[in-house]
């Protein structure tokens, strides 16, 4: 019941003991440091692994680390929208996929015509893989919501029936070579993901702008707020007029939306599209979204906390191939940092609910 | 209830469909047969057909050389794919036994968890004939016909050194490392390498067999160690994938793959990668049939021994235009 | 008279807060010892205490005479200490039977489950509690909430249990209900059971209880036997003041019709049949009825939350055929739903996204939130409604029911309603908030408001409705003008199954 909660206590019977306050400073110390405990884990990498290897703290591996986060980041901001609100998005990985192949195909054979073949820019073929990523998002949308499927098991078919029209689309074989010709007009792919501008790579450019807008869309617009809601109750929600099931598919859309970008970058650099692009690549974004702090349950979390979590998990990876070791190793530390985080998460809850009920 | 249960099963049906669909996409073409006359009960003329993923070209052509000549020979096809799961191959058996095939090629999903699957086949007569990689029991199947990835290795190892001039710093990409034939690759190439003391291993990192995987790790690793002079990989997929990387860092670095797939061989011929080794798929995969066939007609009996090797071809600048579909012609 | 259950001296301390201040408080032995009190004035933390899930910051806890340690909820177990919990602690998932032995499951063997042994006891354990016809087979999850507290009461019941402590045991038990666990209580009284009985129902627990306790600010402010008190007396020891004041009549002129309901008809296991009513601008109506009668289902209704089979609902004289929450919304209608915990607020987040969460869209400049304007007219909902907060950025969930309450009702004002659904819009809440509740109640029908109201609580609905319709089995039975109301005729309609001819 409410009775911890209890009204502002009389003045005189309640003045806190010295020792009381000093707990309570350190309880807030604490309470700060395990709010960027993603922060933290981030710089206590940074530090073991510059000290093991004097090349990772240099100018050229922290970009390409970053580079490298990238396209986790791009597709842990996607999952993030939809875990906030208590959904689970498992197809990522398969739309990446996806999209890479259709992108590949129109870059590489193009679009058939009975009148001919057509070959689209670079800029056109992007859009397209985009807007395939954001409709399999939609008809997972709409499998949730209208069809009331369990977000686990209607992304989970997805991921399925996505890699396979991936594996469809060239009948299993790979787009070896996306650099267009200048007689189609389709040159340039690479841009995206191997160009850089002011020394940085696009790649990251493009995170910079994805995160910055799903910060923007998250905690500026009634939208943003929408999605929140839904995820901490979405009864109440109903109850306040917002139109659940269109947050809902506006969610899958985001997701699919951010794994296609994830999928052309990933190509662009490659210069290849194979049917296997970003398999498992699903598994690596809930990581990043858990490790940042947003709750599976939904209704809470950050970008900028799944954002963090991407670079933790991506400098851990690339830290540990930098010195050499072993890919078995690898996983056992992946999966032990994740864990890690999820009990100082908790750890977070009760130090933080135990500081509101001193205070109020 | 606003939703009709109907409806949803509907659903349900459409999305099973279309999952079977993506499941057996490799087995469309074969799936009518040619005559329905042709269906006898006793005598089957049926030849299943299965292999890891097609999405590795290497198998797709494993696949489509084994089909192409059954059909020649008069025989239906069944085509599968069990991706790299034991447990789907299994099942995959079953489906050959209850179909009563005449034989079964198959390029396995795992060197120990494959034989009690080829034995259930062989208990219920069907002989089975492996391509490509070999089981760790003899007598169960009737021929183990695979490259000799010892051998090739050797000479992919030999052709690195020598681009190498046989010294400088270089890094391996291994595959998966469950998988049997990235230990004997591996092994083949320092079986070479190691007796040069100038040539310097600074880095080994699996990249399972994946080109985005390797990509990325490739990466890292001239990050690690900027004077590498050579990148040698366990196959083609991962060749691909680490010469992207070092075509991004802007840098001259022979890389070296395995498997000789039709990517690989026509950036050798853009003078991009240097070298692969050709395994023949395609002429394992013609002799697996044939000697299937024989068996069938000699009514089960074989003069071919059960481990059969055959050797694999160096593919470099020289011979790069001769290769087409796992095959350098006039080998 | 024997001490059974004493409490010594007793403070806790939470941070730099006192929830309890020095209280000794003595529970008698086969006795029904009443516990009154304001939330917030240290009657839970008191319970907590004694049923050992928290331990006191100094003091010392008696059983039959003897210092005794309870440090956990086991150890007061073993010593024959049960307690009941406001919230259920059960699992829907399972059967009756399951959830009665839950942690403790009769055993054959060492092994197995003897589910008939179970299914034997937990037949005998619903005749006592006089719910015979339930199959001990039945999932809880399927059971009305009032069944489910009775399950409840029932794993208590199993336990041989020397002190009982009831926490606001009948807050959704309807009034059959209420007499059924009063016999059990009786029953336990008779086998020397030594009861703790925490309520707000005055009417109710003076029917049961002989001695009464009050708690205020953390205080023990009154011991007395309850054939020495009267109503009156009980509630100014808890408030602090006097009881009239608590309901506000409301007394504005009666204008146009804003709400017209007819043949509303909902299908489904509690049904809506046939429903008609007319709430005007000025005018406060009560609906009164039992669990399960249709009230919240109608309500929910109106507000499109569930779709009607037949009817029309019309605002302002506008037909309103969509029947979407937001098409409601947009004509004028706004729901305080009866759970809060689950309809009403988002627990994770602040008290100012609760407060702004239905008309964030008119808080944008260029479609980004305008956080100053949020800011103001949250602030300006809160002073208007006198909901007390640490601040608008803490989370909802550290707020006291009845200022939660205020939340609810502060996001749907800000939809700028004609009508107002309240269901319930006092449970769970103490006097002094439900006073507030009602007096915010009165001043909305006097700015022209037309407001409709939930309850099951004769004395609130008598004292605040300018008119009460009566519920029972989805159909309205009965109506009243708040001068011919009597509480004999309410009770007798909402047990009824006639219908009332000829009401519109």
């Amino acid at each position: 019941m409410t009775d911890t909660h209890v009204a502002a206590p009389a003045p005189t019977a309640s003045a806190p003991q010295p020792e009381e306050r000093g707990n309570t400073a350190l309880a807030r110390a604490a309470l700060l440091l395990l709010r960027g405990r993603t922060l933290v884990v981030l710089v206590v990498l940074i530090i073991i692994f510059s000290s093991i290897s004097s090349e990772y703290l240099t100018q050229s591996n922290l970009i390409l680390m970053t580079k490298h986060v990238a396209i986790n980041a791009i597709l842990a901001i996607g999952v993030t929208f939809v875990i906030l609100t208590g959904g689970i998005d498992l197809s990522v990985g398969s739309i990446a996929g996806l999209s890479s192949m259709v992108a590949g195909g129109l870059l590489f054979k193009g679009l058939n015509f009975p009148g001919g073949t057509v070959f689209f820019s670079v800029a056109v073929v992007i859009l397209i893989g985009i807007v395939v990523g954001a409709l399999v998002g939609a008809v997972n949308g709409l499998l949730i919501t209208r069809f009331r499927v369990a977000p686990f098991i209607a992304t989970l078919g997805m991921l399925y029936v996505a890699r396979g029209a991936a594996q469809l689309h060239s009948n299993g074989g790979t787009y070896p070579d996306l650099g267009g010709t200048e007689a189609r007009g389709n040159t340039g792919f690479g841009f995206i993901g191997v160009d850089s501008i002011l020394g940085i790579p696009v790649a990251v450019w493009i995170m910079v702008v994805v995160a910055a807008v799903a910060i923007v869309v998250t905690t500026k617009t009634p939208f943003g707020k929408h999605i929140f809601a839904v995820g901490g109750n979405e009864r109440a929600a109903v109850l306040s007029g917002i139109r659940v099931n269109r947050v809902k598919i506006a969610v899958y859309v985001i997701s699919g939306a951010c794994a296609a970008l994830a999928g052309l970058l990933l190509t662009s650099e490659l210069g290849a599209a194979y049917p296997d692009t970003a398999t498992t690549y699903e598994l690596n974004a809930i990581a990043a979204a858990v490790l940042g702090g947003t709750a599976l349950a939904g209704g809470r979390g950050t970008i900028i906390g799944t954002v963090m979590g991407a670079f933790v998990i991506g400098f851990l990876s690339d830290g540990l191939v930098l010195v050499g070791v072993s890919t078995f190793w690898q996983s056992v530390v992946k999966g032990a940092v994740i864990i890690f985080a999820v009990i100082t998460e908790q750890a977070q809850q009760r130090l933080q609910s135990s500081l509101t009920r001193r205070t109020a | 209830m606003k939703y009709l249960p109907s409806r949803r099963a509907f659903i349900a049906v459409g999305a099973a469909s279309v999952l079977a669909l993506a499941a057996c996409g490799g087995g469309d073409d074969d799936a009518s047969s040619s005559g329905g006359s042709s269906a006898a009960p006793a005598a089957s003329k049926l030849i299943v057909i299965i292999t890891p993923s097609p999405d590795n070209v290497f198998f797709k052509a494993e696949q489509d050389a084994a089909a192409a000549q059954a059909k020649s020979l008069g025989y239906e096809t069944l085509v599968l794919s069990h991706d790299d799961d034991p447990t789907k191959q299994s099942q995959q058996f079953d489906t050959a036994i209850s179909r009563k095939a005449a034989a079964i090629i198959l390029d396995n999903a795992g060197a120990d968890a494959s034989v009690t699957a080829i034995q259930r086949a062989k208990d219920a007569n069907i002989p089975t004939f492996l391509i490509d990689r070999e089981i760790n029991k003899t007598g169960v199947a009737v021929a183990q016909i695979v490259s000799n990835n010892a051998q090739g290795a050797g000479l992919g190892g030999q052709e690195f050194a020598k681009l190498m001039g046989n010294k400088g710093e270089y890094a391996e990409l291994l595959g998966k490392p469950t998988d049997t034939n990235a230990g004997v690759r591996s092994k083949g190439y320092h079986g070479i390498l190691d007796q040069y003391p100038d040539l310097k291993m600074v880095a080994q990192q699996s990249a399972n067999w994946d080109q985005a995987e390797a990509l990325q790790k490739t990466q890292t690793i001239l990050q690690a160690h900027p004077n590498i002079k050579g990148i040698i990989a366990g196959n083609d997929t991962m060749a691909l994938g680490a010469y992207a990387a070092v075509q991004a860092a802007k840098k001259d670095i022979i890389v070296v793959g395995f498997d000789g797939s039709p990517d690989v061989v026509s950036s050798i011929q853009k003078k991009a990668i240097k070298a692969t080794v050709l395994q023949p798929a395609s002429k394992i995969a013609q002799m697996a049939v044939d000697q299937a066939d024989a068996y069938i007609k000699a009514g089960g009996k074989t003069d071919q021994p059960e481990k059969q090797s055959i050797d694999c071809v160096l593919v470099n600048a020289d011979n790069a235009d001769t290769v087409k579909d796992f095959a350098v012609a006039g080998s | 008279m024997a001490e059974m259950l004493e409490a010594h001296n007793i403070s806790k301390n939470y941070g730099g807060v006192r929830a309890l201040k020095d209280v000794t408080f003595t529970a008698y032995r086969g006795q029904v010892n009443v516990l009154v009190g304001e939330n917030g004035a240290g009657k839970s933390t008191l319970m907590k205490i004694l049923s050992g899930s928290e331990q006191p910051t100094s003091g010392e806890i008696r059983l039959d005479g003897e210092p005794v340690q309870l440090g956990s909820p086991r150890a007061a177990q073993e010593r024959g200490i049960g307690i009941i919990h406001q919230e259920l602690s059960l699992f829907p998932n399972m059967s009756i039977a399951e959830n009665l032995f839950a942690g403790r499951e009769m055993r054959k063997g060492s092994t197995f489950v003897d589910a008939g042994g179970q299914r034997r006891r937990a037949r005998e354990v619903l005749k006592r509690l006089g719910q015979d016809r339930i199959d001990p087979d039945t999932l809880v999850g399927d059971l009305p909430i009032g069944q489910q507290q009775l399950v409840e009461i029932g794993r208590a019941l199993l336990e041989d249990v020397r002190v009982l402590i009831m926490d606001e045991p009948t807050s959704a038990l309807s009034n059959h209900e209420v007499d059924v666990l009063f016999e059990v209580m009786a029953d336990l009284r008779q086998q020397d059971v030594t009861v703790i009985y925490i309520s707000h129902k005055l009417d109710e627990f003076r029917r049961i209880g002989d001695w009464v306790t009050v708690f205020r600010d953390g205080s023990l402010v009154a011991h007395e036997s309850m054939s020495k008190t009267d109503t009156g007396w009980i509630v100014r020891q808890m408030v602090g003041r006097d009881p009239d004041s608590l309901y506000v009549r409301n007394s504005s002129p009666v204008g146009d019709v804003l709400l017209d309901v007819r043949g509303l008809t909902v299908p489904g296991t509690v049904k809506v049949d046939d429903v008609s009513l007319t709430v005007s601008a000025g005018e406060v109506v009560g609906i009164y009825g039992l669990m399960g009668a249709g009230r919240t289902e109608l309500v929910e209704t109106l507000m499109g939350m569930r779709q009607a089979g037949a009817g029309e609902v019309s605002v302002r004289g506008k037909r309103e055929p969509k029947g979407t929450v937001q098409a409601r919304m947009a004509a004028g209608l706004a729901l305080v739903p009866e759970d809060r915990q689950r309809d009403g607020l988002v627990q994770t987040m602040s008290v100012r996204e609760n407060i702004l969460l239905a008309t964030l869209a008119r808080m944008t400049r260029s479609g980004l939130l305008n956080g100053a304007a949020e800011q103001r007219t949250a602030k300006t909902k809160v002073s208007e409604l006198a909901i007390k907060i640490p601040g608008l950025g803490a989370l909802v969930t550290a707020l006291s029911g009845g200022n939660q309450q205020k939340v609810v009702l502060a996001r749907a004002l800000l939809t700028e309603p004609v009508v107002l659904l309240l269901d319930e819009p006092t449970r769970g809440i103490d006097v002094g908030a439900k006073s507030q509740i009602a007096g915010l109640m009165a001043e909305l029908a006097a700015q022209g408001f037309g407001v409709l109201f939930i309850s099951s609580e004769l004395a609130e609905v008598m004292a605040m409705a300018d008119r009460v319709l009566v519920m029972a089995r989805g159909r309205i039975t009965a109506e009243f003008t708040a001068e011919n109301v009597t509480e004999e005729a309410l009770v007798a309609a909402s047990a009824s199954e006639s219908v009332l001819e000829g009401h519109s």
